[in-house]
């Protein structure tokens, strides 16, 4: 019987040898495909059973963080927003039971102590190794832009043109993070159907997640492109006229309000002519226009440390856009030298526009998140300025420049003109959005920079044309106050 | 009147040692799941620890005095799992965690009970036909209307006012026993083979029909009350058991042939059976219905991953049977794959110390019914751990010692007291440790003593 025994052993104990096996590919190699399974929700239990790290401001001010929670939650941390609306569009949300957005996402294994050095340190340092964001926006400007903005639809971003770091990004309708991030579920799915179906898409950062047409705005890059051509100097003028025919088509392209309007380089621009503008663009003809846009980054997603960018266009929603696009189209080419027609533009890109004009011609990649911090306060990863285009060189930048100090001074941007004598440079922005025989509907748009002899801060203002308000005015009227007053509350709160 | 004996004051000692061993590793466990679960100490720390040690010390205790030969690394493995169980249990309900712990004490007692009443295995043997009455009673009991309960699907309970048995439990330790007596006496016979047919010697039926009609009753009837673990546990006992008996390979392909044969038509004939096939195939085609458990098993068993989330950091919890069929789902989350692996060998330290006691005892009975009730062991973990694994269709079965339930607790320590016996006698018969007269005996010797004038005292009596 003992031969019989032996080998019992022996079967059996290829059984258990199958039980590791088993246990071993369950956990080791399948861990991954089932932790990653849409109907496996324990790694999200397990999130939020552990303490998450803060959100904090240049200036100190924490806009994210988790506080235990009270009552019988079932979960231990709560995270809340301390900031409520102000900071929702660059933190985003995080939600049991609907993911997370903008910074709460991409930056989440730092927030939870996930990136592989702060797991090492955690093996040898305490139980909690919750990570910081820093970003570059300062609560102040970012409440000063937000009080600047109003209820009015639209966005404002400040940068510093030299590094591309962020100083204030809002826009408006913005929800709440905190009504999200409840763990009342159907509460939280309650505000997000609210939210996702309200009008003016406010759970998208306007700023960097949407495009609109930027009208005049624009001829800052046409002008950048054929000052590198040499179509145009300062020394070329325009004739005063009312209309002009471009080829392929018999319908003429007007001036702002059918003016009569002409003159030299730095007179059309700070009057902000359409025509002079129209005959740019079709001189420098398809070829040319789409190859300098493109060298602005138009066509590409703007490279914001934020998830969910969407990118500028010359073509709209053409695809590809390219030279052959404009060849059947010259009549579209002529009204895009003025950003009118196919021409959208992110208002996170168009403060990039102003900031290269202010940098030299670079264009810098812009960032919200200065550095990444471990428990113990160690800076894991720190934002460095990069360029990411430099569409225009130094000379076409300063000329570029005197052209927009003239719209501030002369033209169309006076109301940016800002306090203390501080001198700032502008284009503004009137986008026609009606067909003709329709109620005006127009989006006004300011962007600058100042101070302009060595730029600091750049600004990009930009308001909806969906209130009859905003449609019946002017980019330098409506968005230059705005700029002005943001500027202005910079520029104070540095003397005091 | 003990005479001393060096052999066995080292393997209580090292039992002692073990013991107490895996009640330090079960002790921090208590204290970090609720760190884990509360981040504060356990309310119940003091009540906890001296319950531990009071029941580990009775049972060490009961082993120097009754079973003082016995082999040293069985108690310690079963404390271990109980340990590891009973932390898990604690850490998933605090109400399952009172009851088990009034279980706890209760098979302390029973698995002392058992070596004072047993004292020599033979006593067990003689007693072949009253087992088999007994757990065929035990086994049929549920079945009886009023008397039984179902519950998930499965008639195995017995309700006797609050109190819930499962007889089953107690049946295969009975109808081990049984087989063990009957194959002890009959093997030879059965093994001869006077029949031919064909190539194959065939047993005289007269031998073979006890054991296979009790065998059969017994898969008959857990079959009726849905209960596939254990008619698969049942099932391999006896096809082992006659194999070992018989030192015949015939009955083990056999066992193979009629196991392949009856899993077909129970596939064919059940829906329950051809759903828990499918559902081992791919669990997720009824993720909201019978698919949720195995489901959450795996992703329980993915949360782990090597070093698991820790005591009381996981959500064990999403497992609707954490603490009973899926106790090893539940180990394996906050145990990870290295506590995961603890468990498996444990059980083969078990089932090794377990069948070295088979192969060492010296008398038939005893070396069969100690691989019975190895094997009632090792399968039964191979089952229920296979099952939630997936390595095989998951049939509803509880874990040796680990998971919660009072019945599969008590019985597996009286197992595990009978096993124990074993290897006192087998020490005994071989003279590693003195034979001397059990307690009983000794009560009988005084009588004889006193009613036979003139005896010595000292003098050896033949009880």
């Amino acid at each position: 019987m003992n031969g019989q025994i032996r080998k019992l052993v022996a079967g059996l104990l290829v059984l258990y040898v199958l039980l590791f096996a088993a246990l071993n590919f369950t956990q080791v190699v399948r861990k991954d495909a089932l932790n990653e399974d849409p109907k496996n929700n324990r790694q999200t239990i397990r999130d939020f059973n552990r303490p998450r790290g803060e959100i904090v401001t240049a200036d100190g001010v924490v806009v994210a963080q988790s506080v235990a929670s009270v009552g019988d939650d079932q979960y231990k941390y709560q995270r809340t927003y301390p900031s409520g609306d102000l900071f929702s569009g660059v933190t985003g949300y995080y939600t049991y039971a609907f993911g997370s957005t903008q910074l709460e996402r991409t930056q989440s294994d730092v927030l939870m102590g996930d990136t592989p050095s702060q797991k090492v340190q955690s093996v040898f340092g305490g139980s909690v190794n919750t990570g910081k964001v820093q970003l570059t926006l300062r609560a102040d400007v970012q409440q000063a832009a937000a009080d600047a903005l109003g209820t009015h639809e639209g966005s404002v971003v400040v940068m510093d043109p030299t590094t591309g770091a962020i100083i204030a990004m809002v826009s408006y309708p913005r929800y709440d993070a905190n009504a999200v991030a409840t763990h009342d579920t159907k509460q939280a799915e309650d505000v997000l159907n609210f939210l996702g179906a309200y009008p003016g898409k406010p759970l998208l950062n306007n700023a960097y997640q949407e495009n609109y047409m930027p009208g005049s705005s624009f001829k800052i890059i046409t002008t950048g492109i054929a000052l590198e051509d040499g179509v145009a100097t300062l020394d070329r003028t325009w004739p005063n006229e009312t209309e002009w025919v471009p080829p392929q088509t018999n319908d003429p392209i007007q001036n702002y309000s059918g003016h009569v309007c002409g003159g030299a380089m730095a007179e059309v621009f700070y009057r902000s002519c359409n025509i002079p503008f129209a005959q740019l663009a079709s001189e420098l003809g398809p070829e040319k226009m789409s190859n300098g846009v493109r060298a602005w980054g138009i066509g590409e997603k703007v490279p914001i440390d934020l998830p969910g960018a969407a990118s500028s266009s010359f073509c709209g929603n053409v695809s590809p856009c390219d030279a052959s696009f404009f060849t059947r189209q010259l009549p579209l080419l002529a009204i895009g030298g003025f950003g009118q027609g196919n021409t959208l533009m992110v208002p996170l890109q168009m403060c990039m526009v102003a900031s290269t004009v202010a940098n030299g011609g670079r264009m810098m990649k812009p960032y919200v998140v200065d550095a990444t911090l471990d428990h113990g306060g160690k800076v894991l990863q720190r934002s460095s300025p990069t360029v990411w285009k430099t569409p225009i060189g130094a000379g076409t930048a300063a000329t570029l420049n005197t052209l927009m100090v003239g719209v501030v001074n002369k033209g169309t941007g006076k109301p940016m003109q800002l306090a203390n004598g501080v001198q700032a440079a502008a284009k503004t922005g009137t986008a026609q959005l009606n067909a003709t025989g329709q109620p005006q509907r127009s989006h006004a748009w300011i962007v600058g920079f100042a101070p302009a002899a060595a730029p600091r801060y750049a600004i990009a203002v930009m308001l909806k044309g969906t209130t009859d308000e905003i449609s019946a005015g002017t980019g330098g009227r409506l968005a230059g106050p705005i700029a002005k007053q943001v500027l202005d509350f910079l520029f104070v709160s540095e003397q005091q | 009147m003990t005479q001393p004996s060096p052999l066995a004051a080292a393997r209580r000692r090292s039992e002692l040692g073990l013991v107490l061993m895996a009640a330090g590793i079960c002790a921090v466990g208590y204290v970090l799941a609720s760190f884990g679960k509360n981040a504060t100490m356990p309310a119940t720390i003091v009540p906890f620890l001296v319950a531990l040690l009071a029941m580990l010390i009775a049972a060490n205790v009961a082993t120097r005095f009754l079973a003082r030969g016995a082999d040293a690394t069985l108690l310690p493995i079963a404390v271990l799992l109980h340990g590891i169980g009973y932390v898990m249990i604690a850490r998933l309900s605090d109400r399952r965690a009172a009851l088990q712990t009034t279980w706890s004490f209760i098979a302390v007692v029973a698995f002392v009970a058992t070596l004072l009443l047993v004292q020599r295995p033979p006593d067990l043997a003689r007693y072949k036909w009253t087992f088999l009455f007994l757990g065929a009673g035990a086994l049929m009991a549920p079945l009886v209307p009023g008397l039984g309960t179902s519950v998930g699907g499965a008639r195995i309970w017995v309700s006797i006012g609050p109190i819930h048995i499962q007889p089953g439990e107690f049946a295969k330790i009975a109808l081990a026993l049984f087989f063990a007596a009957y194959l002890a006496d009959t093997r030879e016979l059965i093994a001869a083979g006077t029949r031919k047919l064909g190539p194959l010697r065939i047993p005289e039926m007269r031998y073979l029909l006890p054991i296979t009609g009790a065998w059969a009753f017994a898969v008959a009837v857990m079959v009726a009350e849905k209960d596939l673990g254990s008619a698969l546990l049942f099932f391999t006992l006896f096809t082992v058991m006659m194999w070992v008996a018989t030192e015949r390979a015939v009955f083990l392909v056999l066992g193979v042939l009629l196991f392949a044969i009856a899993a077909y038509i129970a596939w064919r004939l059940f829906p329950v059976v051809r759903l828990r096939v499918d559902l081992w195939r791919n669990p997720w085609i009824q993720y909201e219905g019978k698919g949720y458990q195995p489901a959450q098993a795996m992703y329980a068993f993915a949360n782990g991953g090597v070093g698991g989330t820790g005591l009381g950091l996981g959500s064990p919890n999403k497992i609707p049977a954490a603490s009973t069929d899926y106790v090893y789902a539940a180990i394996g989350e906050e145990m990870g794959l290295v506590g995961a692996t603890a468990i498996i060998i444990a059980f083969l330290l078990l089932l090794g110390a377990g069948l070295r006691i088979a192969v060492r005892a010296e008398r038939a009975f005893e070396k069969l019914l100690a691989t019975g009730l190895t094997t009632i062991i090792a399968m039964q973990a191979f089952i229920i751990i296979g099952g939630v694994l997936r390595l095989i269709p998951l049939t509803g079965i509880t874990l040796p010692f680990v998971s919660y339930g009072g019945s599969s607790l008590l019985s597996n320590y009286v197992l595990l007291a009978i096993l124990l016996r074993i290897s006192d006698s087998g020490a005994r018969q071989r003279g590693d440790v003195p034979d001397e007269l059990t307690i009983s005996e000794r009560l009988e010797a005084r009588r004889l003593r006193r009613a036979t004038p003139g005896a010595q005292p000292g003098e050896q009596v033949d009880a």
